[in-house]
């Protein structure tokens, strides 16, 4: 198939689903249906990567891959051991299923310690910890569910990968589309309020530490609860709105509303704490490995605040100077 | 293996003297350098007698001119990177990393031992209090906290770090599935032992995946529930289980952990680990049949009055004993420097060497790491203890002048324990 041939008529059903999977992502994190028709549902998901490739907006990007990754992984869940293994060996996975026919294990599978660590140390539960797994020879044992979990990691990787792949331009009618669902993106998110931080707070002068932190959010992964704490209390007391702040959690896969919400008002002072919290020293945030390392204003400062300050005091210098 | 700083390593006076001999070194046994494996794609360090800072970012493309780097500049100490880069000579962030070897570092200084108040002494800034064993807090003299520390390192420091590095490869070929080719154990030349993995599967693995590996060998994180650890209810009955003696990974580990403790404790140190009174003694009293209970399903549930609460914490206390104290840092950095095999230890004139795992309950790192075994040299000693060293056993020494065997001058030139006689 050339790109060429999607704006031949004979596509408009494949393009429709594709542009449907996008839809729904959009509107509601989650790609669902299906066409009964073969030859339109498989051809419909590369077109949709591309087409979100093409959108660009990396907030999509990361919602699109852990939709369509959910989706796989629910579709895997009811499929048999061998199929699994299947899936898994497209990805280099060194797994085998296990004979049990007295149905007296208690796990399914037996998977390499490399290609489990590869998947599972972004997962905070603590039977994910390698050091609660049964492990014997550089095999670790797992249920049928844990390895569809882990596949549901590599395949979210594997198609956020994709996402970042220049795909060149598109004919015109699936621009159409794209500009369409672009602009239905827009709504949405403008509706839940920008996700970048209002004028006012200046990126540029965050410590690094802030910088850091700020990124790994808004690129859809998770944080330590320091890490969390700090950046929430850092962007309250330079003055963001607690719905900012809330809506800059929103990009992560687990985001959880009320859970949120409670924890960014306590905060900054509300829900009955009346304390309004600031960021712990540059001394605690070290040892606790949240300082990711020291730039020569950082050398002169004792806390993530007072680093901030200082930059936009000699923001506001140059400016003033610019217009004189 | 501490990332060297370079730093004060040896009194002035005695550095000529100690550089002429780790000259004569590399000179005779150039042979005896053995380059790690893809030298042209590793980053070498060293420090240098002269500024005794450390020189990093070096490269060699082969053998043969790491050798006569080393008999044209002799280092005090010589290390290289545990990385493979593109361009080892570049700047960190222009390197561009290849892989890293998995490594690990066990050092005497991190296991409390006994011999502590045998050779290791501090003496207070201030007031110029001595006292032996681990340094205090505050002088009990004069309150001050600021301290000189004078630590040594004998044959009980040195053997409890080998028990650790045992039980770190049992982890390294049992659980984690290498081949005793795969792992490369070495005595450092001074406190403890590293142990090097060079195999493919490990390049790639990230801090994170080096963290979990840490921690499962420390046992940091683990709950014994996940381990076969359990109750459930028959026929109005609580019913106790947990793992067997030969379960794999950390079932078994923890299985014989509990087994030793089972063995051997007495009720005092059971209550120390938290449990009650009369379970302690109740566990002492039926000492016998728990022990013999392992033929079957295990000591778990013998006894009707040690609940569930209470085997959770024998067996984390038993996993405890199992783990294998490695150091954390050392293993998490992908772009550490290690000495090198066959290099001499600018803290003891002691050389780095290789240790066969088949044979490792007999090495003694005191004899093979000698690497001076002619020649002797009259010094002044300002304080030693009693140590052991080839086949000899030497001090304890107060501020004597006295003809020592090369090797033992030199470790207590390079200690700082002594100087040359003029
Ligand atoms: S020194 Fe302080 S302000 Fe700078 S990065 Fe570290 S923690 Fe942040
Ligand atoms: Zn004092
Ligand atoms: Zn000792």
């Amino acid at each position: 198939m050339k790109i060429g041939d999607l704006a031949s008529p004979e596509y408009k059903s494949v393009l429709d689903r594709a542009e449907d999977r996008i839809e729904e992502t959009i509107l509601f994190g989650a790609v669902t249906g299906q066409s009964d028709k073969d030859e339109v549902e498989i051809p419909s998901f590369p077109i949709a990567v591309m087409m979100v490739a093409t959108i660009g907006v990396s907030f999509l990007k990361r919602r699109y891959a852990l939709a369509e990754a959910r989706r796989a992984s629910n579709l895997l869940r009811n499929e048999r051991e061998d199929k699994i293994t299947l899936i898994a060996n497209n990805f280099n996975w060194k797994i085998d299923s296990v004979e049990d026919p007295t149905n007296s294990l208690t796990y399914d599978f037996t998977l390499h310690y490399t290609d489990f660590l590869r998947n599972a140390t972004g997962f905070h539960d603590k039977k994910w910890k390698l050091v609660n797994k049964r492990m014997s020879n550089g095999e670790v044992c797992l249920t049928k569910n844990d390895v569809v979990r882990l596949l549901e990691e590599e395949i979210r990787r594997y198609i956020e990968g994709k996402l970042d792949t220049d795909v060149g331009s598109l004919p015109e009618t699936l621009m159409n589309r794209v500009n369409r669902l672009k602009r239905l993106l827009r709504e949405k998110r403008g509706e839940a309020r920008p996700l970048e931080p209002s004028k006012e707070v200046l990126i540029n002068a965050f410590p690094p530490c802030i910088r850091e932190l700020h990124g790994t959010i808004t690129s859809g992964r998770n944080i330590s609860h320091i890490g969390r704490f700090t950046l929430t209390s850092f962007l309250i007391n330079i003055g963001m709105a607690t719905e900012d702040v809330v809506n800059l959690f929103r990009s992560l896969p687990d985001f959880n509303e009320r859970l949120t919400r409670y924890q960014v008002e306590h905060i900054a002072g509300g829900r009955g704490s009346r304390t309004k919290y600031v960021p712990p020293r540059c001394d605690t945030l070290r040892t606790h490995g949240v300082c990711p390392s020291m730039d020569d204003v950082c050398r002169k400062v004792y806390r993530p605040l007072a680093y901030y300050r200082r930059k936009l005091r000699v923001a506001q210098r140059s400016t003033s100077e610019e217009e004189t | 293996m501490r990332q060297p700083t370079g730093g004060m390593h040896i009194l002035l006076s005695p550095l000529r003297f100690v550089r002429s001999r780790f000259a004569e070194y590399y000179q005779k046994h150039p042979s005896a350098i053995q380059p790690p494996s893809a030298i042209e794609r590793r980053e070498f360090g060293f420090v240098l007698f002269k500024e005794k800072i450390m020189a990093r970012h070096k490269s060699f493309k082969n053998a043969e001119s790491l050798r006569s780097f080393l008999k044209a500049v002799v280092p005090l100490d010589v290390y290289y990177s545990s990385a493979r880069y593109e361009k080892p000579e570049e700047k960190m962030e222009d390197k561009g990393r290849t892989g890293t070897d998995l490594i690990f570092d066990i050092d005497a200084d991190h296991i409390p031992t006994p011999c502590r108040k045998d050779h290791d002494r501090w003496i207070c800034s201030s007031c110029g209090a001595i006292g032996k064993g681990a340094t205090p807090g505050k002088c009990s003299s004069c309150g001050e906290q600021k301290f000189q520390e004078e630590t040594w390192f004998c044959e009980i420091c040195l053997d409890s770090a080998k028990t650790e590095t045992m039980k770190l490869i049992d982890f390294l070929m049992r659980d984690l599935g290498f081949s005793s080719e795969e792992i490369e154990v070495s005595f450092s030349g001074h406190r403890g032992y590293h142990i090097c993995v060079e195999s493919e599967e490990v390049q790639t693995l990230d801090q994170m995946a080096r963290r979990e590996i840490v921690e499962y060998i420390l046992g940091i994180g683990l709950e014994t529930e996940f381990h076969g650890l359990g109750e459930r209810s028959e026929e109005r009955s609580r019913i106790l289980f947990g793992p067997g003696l030969d379960g794999s990974g950390w079932r078994g580990r923890i299985a014989r952990g509990v087994y030793e403790l089972l063995l051997s404790a007495t009720p005092e140190e059971l209550q120390q680990i938290g449990l009650r009174k009369k379970v302690a003694s109740n566990l002492t009293e039926h000492r016998e049949l728990l022990l013999e209970s392992w033929k079957g399903k295990g000591p778990w549930g013998v006894t009707k009055d040690v609940g569930f609460e209470s085997w959770k914490k024998i067996a984390r206390h038993g996993a405890e004993k199992q783990s294998a104290k490695i150091d954390t840092v050392v293993t998490t950095d992908i772009h550490r420097l290690i000495r090198l095999s066959n290099t001499l230890h600018g803290k003891t004139g002691l050389r780095k060497i290789e240790v066969p795992i088949t044979g490792i309950e007999q090495f003694d790192p005191l004899e093979r790491a000698v690497a001076f075994k002619e020649g002797s040299a009259t010094v002044v000693v300002s304080y030693a203890p009693q140590f052991k060293l080839g086949n000899g056993t030497y001090g304890p020494y107060q501020g004597e002048t006295i003809e020592l065997p090369m090797a033992a001058a030199l470790l207590l030139l390079c200690k700082g324990r002594a100087k040359m006689v003029e």
